[in-house]
């Protein structure tokens, strides 16, 4: 009797402070429109509610389970957790009521190069002309839509995870940190963000991952850090190359300069335009290098990959699905965001080492997962082999190139999470990721069965799964720049299809009689998954077939996004440069 | 109501039962009324079938009406976009385009929507019997029955196609089912291992015509089959790129129906239950290779390319020439029933191949008549196959079936007595032939189904297949004669010999099934009773046999030419000018041509007579005492009891030769893939797997023990004592100094 009654009092405790924290957040939401409104009416639906909102909220809510006593954290788990994916559930219903236009009325798909949407600049650090500047278009939404859709359902499926009062806030924080990067139009608060997001990942690698842990978070973390001080060295020359304008030193900038990626890539498109070659040739391949280079470490792409198959094996299951999801997105979205349009004259004189580069990380991403008898690492292989494509589909210079690509980051975007929740599921219930080390998964773990088969079949590029239209849209573009070419990629499909299948015959099917199991699980006997990853599995499936069954959901402000490159009359960067070849 | 309106409900009906079938299956799991009404969700599976049967027939007699009635247009229906997307052309312009979806309906299509829409419907029914009757599929055959379901939407989103890109995608979703059907049984590691194996041998020819189809978009444009197949289109385009494009999408046919050198899935693609076998491997998607090849038609009709493209005719007829040679010489030594049919099945699909390589390259070279002759023969024949096939496979199915069930109850009766017995039976193979015999008594309707079913792939005079069969063996040697046809000897040479293997083959597959003494106490045991199996042989058998009012309608001319062709007014005068041509080789012009009049006769003997007749004399034999088979076929039974107790001989020579030995083997193709897998794929990619463990990140760690072995050299000079800090700052202070002055 009593301990039903203490259990009773514990979970009223808890259900008043989950209560609370979604009452307050939810007339913090309604109201803060009537504070930030300007005299446009167009309301900064990013600032405080997207970026502002997680990253405090994950901070107080780490706070309030940390002033629990030793022992007594766990009871903060589930309003914790409750309330962290009540804040990415807002989150997601502001960034699904953005893309139907349900608010702000917005038409993603008519967008010039270099206009934004729901764009806002506060003053920042005047003194160096550093302003606060988020903005969204063609490219960022579809980034900013898959992280707010990634990170819920990434929630529920790790719902379970140990020490989860730490977990999720963690993953709350982590979709600050990557919207921030996505929505930046600042390269100063770019490259804060940029780094911000290194942190997160680095303490879930480090707290929940595998028994290499320590070194696969360092390794991470000094890896990629390394490579994004290179953009940084790059950020900073362009900052220097500008001529000081009187306009900034009488508004109180010191330096007469800017960080506003907004003036740079008008800059860039005046020069273009009237034929001439922003900063000289020989500057903008450098600083096209230089970006490039930080880049590609994050996409990843051959030779700079071998952080990610060590980060992928050793972190947590959430930690895989948002790198994997999300992080790696970033790589290929910077490459648009910054080197592709500001630099077009260098674009087109590397557009060949970048799809040497696609090329090699594609069919040497493929080989490599043949080879690979860890299940968890032949994924972070297969990801490498796919982002590939994009860097194929950037180097074919056209329109329907960059769409492809863009929709790949966005397709891989939301399978490659569920190719590690599935992972992650298979780690969790047989204590292994060997592949062959046991048999028959169909039998004794049906729905694991299932979701990887459905997973396994979306990655390979299966027709109406979300991948095949990037992968249709690519080839098709890159035939028209590199011709017989092609026949490399198309065959790397076969080799896809292998590893894929390989993979499958020897863990899902076959275990005639006598199931085998692996050494590794003792005396456990093998169960199905639990119902949050099996509802995690399900929304992750429903996405992958909704945007394969119906890409034109987002491939419009994709194409639209690609087309606004190259069209004059939209500000096209890449009419003059491309457009002759 | 419009018909077309409707039309889209054909593909999107089965696509939506299938996840309703699969949810339900998993609620109601071992429930008893889920078992015996719903039949795990066979009946939701049949239902929709059927109303999609009936949609199809709607629109296909509407078409053949709008024919007949001289105001025919092809049905085309709009669906919407899917994307938009620009594109650079070669001059620089940016020119916007949208890929739309869409239905189209025209005289190849009708015939193959018949086909897929029948053989679905009534293979679903045969599951009924088949599936549900079986305690090993127990609890999961509502996974059969969605995939089963999900297939039929991708054969009829295939057929319905309005471009190719659409084609290639329903395409793909068959190759999916067809993977997870093969797997069905997935703990058999055999079954696991073949559908991997038809995976990925499919694949790399889908590769290749996803190749073709990227070649397709940069010549035309667009995939749609109202702008490729226009014929200026065509004629503007560069002749090279498009016969690199019709090359690469012939690879992807090929791997599709299963043809040298990419066939070597199909015989252990009978790994999956036999309403699949029926259905995938045999009825329809193989054909969708066919399919493929004869949508390619107007590529060579058009007056531009005239005479481009007759190597690549050429290369079609070949293929299947070889196919349908090698196919039928391994079915000679197969023993397990569903093998045999397997082999046939490709043999089949190649001589379908090698008519329509006949038909391009008599349209390319400007022989238009001839060229419709032969299209038509070679998709009449792809009608009479599927029908037949299908029946066979069922049939195959059925034996099978009652097979597993008499040994079973044979089983659990020795169970009683003696365990010793019950051990040894275990190994029992309930396909092969060698453990059957004698059943044609026990089971009147498979015996009879099956007997029609073998005439009409062998080519017995006026059932099934011999219609079309003729007209394609008649097309190759015609193609010989003709300027520049000489190379058309080999596949003319090859189908004609063929024709004989195929009596052998299918007769001895009949004989050692249905006729003599029960070899073993199972087949003794055998009864006919499982119900829903009967319905679709029954129905099937009326099909192959009503093929000769097909024939007379005039179906192969309607196909081939797309003209006013059926009209069941012309009934008798058209059939007796099919036969006339049939056995007289009588041509349009009232005259009997001599030299097909040869081979015509010539065909007919070696598959009617020297084929069946070493079949029977090795594998012939009367039925035991007391047995009486149905009156027609028990004559077919004594004739080769008589027959083998009169010319019986010795082929144990034979048997034992290397020859027979590679046969069995099927030619060592199996092992020489598996070696190419194992000694060149596999170690290349596991020396790429080391490349990067070892090398790559080799630099990276040795980047950073390097790093850390400098900090730790640095770290040596922090002693701590103030002498070294002295010593060092004013040897940092010089260094300045010396800089400063070397600046300056």
């Amino acid at each position: 009797m009593s301990e039903t009654r203490s259990r009773k009092a514990v979970f009223e405790k808890e259900f008043t402070v989950v209560a609370t924290l979604v009452v307050l957040a939810g007339a913090f939401l309604l109201a803060f429109p009537m504070f930030f409104e300007d005299a446009v009416g167009d309301i900064d639906w990013i600032t405080i509610p997207m970026i502002a909102f997680p990253i405090l909220g994950s901070l107080i809510l780490l706070a309030l389970a940390s002033q629990q006593p030793r022992g007594m954290k766990e009871r903060m788990a589930f309003p914790v957790k409750a309330a962290s994916l009540g804040f990415s559930l807002f989150i997601l219903v502001i960034s699904t009521a953005l893309f139907f236009g349900w608010i702000g009325s917005i038409d993603w798909t008519n967008i010039k190069l270099n206009e934004y949407r729901i764009d806002h600049e506060y003053t920042w650090i005047n003194s160096l002309g550093i302003s606060w500047h988020v903005g969204l278009d063609g490219l960022s939404f579809p980034m900013l839509w898959l992280t707010t859709l990634i990170i819920p359902i990434t929630m529920i499926s790790t719902w379970d995870e140990k020490s989860s009062w730490y977990h999720h806030p963690l993953l709350l924080m982590m979709e600050g940190a990557l919207i921030g990067v996505f929505v930046a139009l600042d390269l100063f608060m770019f490259y804060v963000f940029w780094e911000l997001t290194l942190i997160p990942m680095f303490f879930l690698i480090l707290k929940w991952g595998g028994k290499d842990r320590r070194y696969a978070a360092q390794k991470f973390f000094i890896y990629t850090f390394t490579a994004s001080l290179v953009l940084l060295l790059a950020i900073v020359t362009l900052y220097f190359l500008q001529n000081p304008s009187q306009y900034l030193i009488d508004k109180g900038v010191l330096t007469g300069r800017t960080f506003s990626m907004v003036e740079m890539t008008s800059s860039a498109q005046m020069a273009a335009n009237s034929g001439n070659t922003w900063l000289g040739s020989s500057m903008q391949n450098a600083l096209f290098l230089m970006m490039v280079l930080a880049f590609i470490v994050k996409l990843p792409a051959v030779p700079f990959h071998t952080w990610l198959p060590d980060a992928h094996v050793q972190a947590p299951t959430a930690g895989s699905m948002v790198l994997a999801g999300v992080m790696l997105k970033m790589g290929a979205y910077g490459l648009f965001r910054l080197p592709m349009t500001l630099f077009p004259h260098a674009l087109a004189e590397y557009q060949d080492w970048l799809m040497i580069i696609g090329m090699i990380s594609l069919v040497y991403g493929a080989m490599v997962c043949l080879g690979q008898i860890n299940l968890k690492r032949m994924v972070a292989y297969s990801s490498v082999s796919h982002m590939g494509i994009v860097l194929l589909g950037i180097a074919s210079m056209q329109p329907l190139g960059f769409a492809g690509a863009i929709f790949m980051m966005f397709a891989h975007g939301i399978i490659s999470p569920m190719l590690f929740a599935v992972c992650g599921s298979f780690k969790h219930h047989y204590h292994t990721l060997e592949i062959g080390s046991l048999r028959g998964v169909a039998k004794t773990s049906p729905y694991m069965g299932v979701y990887m088969m459905f997973a396994w079949m979306a990655s390979l590029g299966l027709p109406l799964l979300a991948g095949f239209v990037a992968e249709v849209a690519v080839l098709v573009a890159f035939w028209m720049e590199y011709g017989w070419l092609v026949l490399l990629p198309a065959l790397t499909l076969v080799i896809t299809a292998a590893y894929y299948l390989w993979s499958m015959q020897r863990t899902i099917f076959e275990g005639d009689g006598e199931v085998v199991l692996p050494d590794t699980m003792g005396d456990d006997s093998p169960r199905d998954i639990s119902p949050w990853e099996n509802v995690g599995n399900i929304l992750m499936a429903l996405l992958i077939v909704l945007f394969g069954v119906l890409p034109w959901i987002i491939w419009g402000m994709m194409s639209s996004y690609a087309d606004a490159h190259f069209y004059q009359h939209m500000g096209g960067l890449l009419r003059l440069v491309a457009g002759g070849a | 109501m419009d018909v077309s309106e409707l039309a889209i409900l054909i593909p999107v009906l089965p696509i939506v039962a299938m996840p309703l079938i699969l949810l339900l299956g998993r609620l109601f799991n071992g429930n008893e009324k889920w078992k015996g009404l719903w039949k795990e969700g066979g009946t939701i599976a049949v239902a929709v079938l059927a109303i999609v049967f009936v949609l199809s027939m709607w629109l296909i007699v509407g078409h053949v009406a709008a024919f007949t009635e001289g105001s025919g247009d092809d049905f085309v229906s709009d669906v919407g976009d899917w994307v938009t997307y620009s594109l650079f052309t070669e001059n620089g312009d940016m020119k916007v385009q949208d890929f739309g979806f869409g239905l189209q309906l025209d005289h190849i299509s009708v015939m193959l929507l018949f086909v897929a829409s029948f053989l679905c419907l009534l293979i679903g029914i045969f599951s009924l019997g088949y599936m549900n009757t079986d305690p090993v599929n127990e609890n999961r055959n509502h996974r059969f029955y969605a995939e089963f379901i999900l297939f039929c939407a991708g054969m009829f989103g295939m057929v319905l196609a309005d471009s190719f890109l659409w084609l290639f995608i329903f395409w793909e979703i068959m190759g999916l089912c067809s993977y997870l059907l093969i797997g069905f049984y997935y703990e058999r590691p055999s079954a696991a291992y073949a559908a991997k194996k038809a995976f990925l041998t499919t694949r790399v020819g889908d590769v290749f015509l996803f190749v073709g189809l990227l070649i397709m978009h940069a010549v035309f444009g667009s995939w749609d089959f109202a702008v490729v197949f226009d014929a200026s289109n065509i004629g503007a385009a560069d002749a090279g790129l498009i016969k690199a494009m019709l090359l690469l999408m012939f690879i992807g046919a090929v791997g599709k129906s299963a043809q040298f050198p990419l066939h070597v899935w199909l015989p252990d693609a009978m790994e999956g239950p036999t309403p699949v076998s029926a259905l995938i491997h045999a009825a329809t998607m193989v054909n969708a290779g066919l399919y493929l090849v004869a949508r390619m038609y107007p590529f060579f009709s058009a007056p531009a390319v005239a005479g481009e493209f007759t190597d690549v005719a050429l290369l079609i007829a070949m293929i299947g020439g070889i196919t349908a040679c090698m196919a039928a010489a391994i079915a000679f030594v197969q023993d397990d029933i569903k093998k045999v049919l397997a082999y046939s099945t490709m043999s089949q699909l190649a001589y379908i191949f090698t008519g329509l390589g006949a038909a391009l390259w008599f349209v390319n070279k400007g022989y238009t008549e001839l060229a419709a002759f032969a299209f038509g023969a070679s998709l009449f024949h792809l009608f009479n196959h599927a029908m037949a096939k299908g029946m066979l496979f069922m049939a195959s199915g059925s034996v099978i079936h009652e097979m597993h069930h008499a040994h079973h109850e044979l089983a659990h009766h020795g169970d009683d007595h003696d365990d010793h017995d019950d051990h040894g039976e275990d190994h029992f193979d309930c396909q092969d032939m060698t453990n059957m015999g004698g059943l044609a008594s026990k089971m009147p309707i498979t015996a009879i189904a099956m007997a029609a079913g073998s005439a009409s792939i062998i080519g017995i005079p006026l059932i099934g297949g011999f219609w079309s069969k003729e007209g394609i063996v008649g097309s190759t040697w015609k193609a010989v004669l003709q300027d520049g046809g000489g190379l058309f000897i080999i596949p003319a040479l090859l189908v004609l010999i063929t024709a004989g293997m195929t009596g052998f083959y299918m007769s001895r597959m009949w004989f050692m099934t249905f006729a003599g003494k029960p070899k073993t106490p199972v087949a003794a045991g055998v009864h006919e009773q499982t119900p829903f199996i009967p319905i679709p042989l029954v129905a099937l058998t009326g099909m192959t046999l009503a093929a000769i009012l097909f024939a007379g309608l005039g179906f192969a001319g309607w196909i081939g030419d797309n003209a006013n062709h059926l009209s069941l007014g012309h009934l008798p005068s058209h059939l007796m000018h099919e036969i006339m041509h049939a056995f007289l080789a009588v041509g349009s012009d009232g005259h009997s041509d001599p030299y097909l009049f040869m081979i015509t006769w010539i065909t007919i003997g070696l598959s009617m007579l020297v084929g069946p007749f070493y079949a029977m004399a090795l594998h012939g034999g009367s039925l035991a005492k007391g047995e009486k088979a149905h009156w027609s076929i028990s004559w077919l039974v004594s004739l080769s009891g008589k027959i083998r107790r009169k010319y019986n001989f010795d082929n144990s020579a034979w048997s034992d030769s290397g020859i027979s030995n590679a046969l069995k083997r099927r030619l060592y193709f199996d092992e020489w893939y598996d070696n190419l897998m194992l000694k060149l794929v596999v170690p290349f990619a596991l020396a790429a797997a080391w490349f990067d463990k070892r090398i790559i990140d080799g630099a990276i760690k040795g980047i950073e023990s390097g790093s850390q072995e400098a900090s730790k050299g640095i770290r040596q000079l922090t002693t701590g004592s103030a002498r070294d800090y002295i010593m060092m700052a004013a040897l940092g202070t010089l260094a300045l100094f010396l800089l400063i002055w070397g600046l300056i």
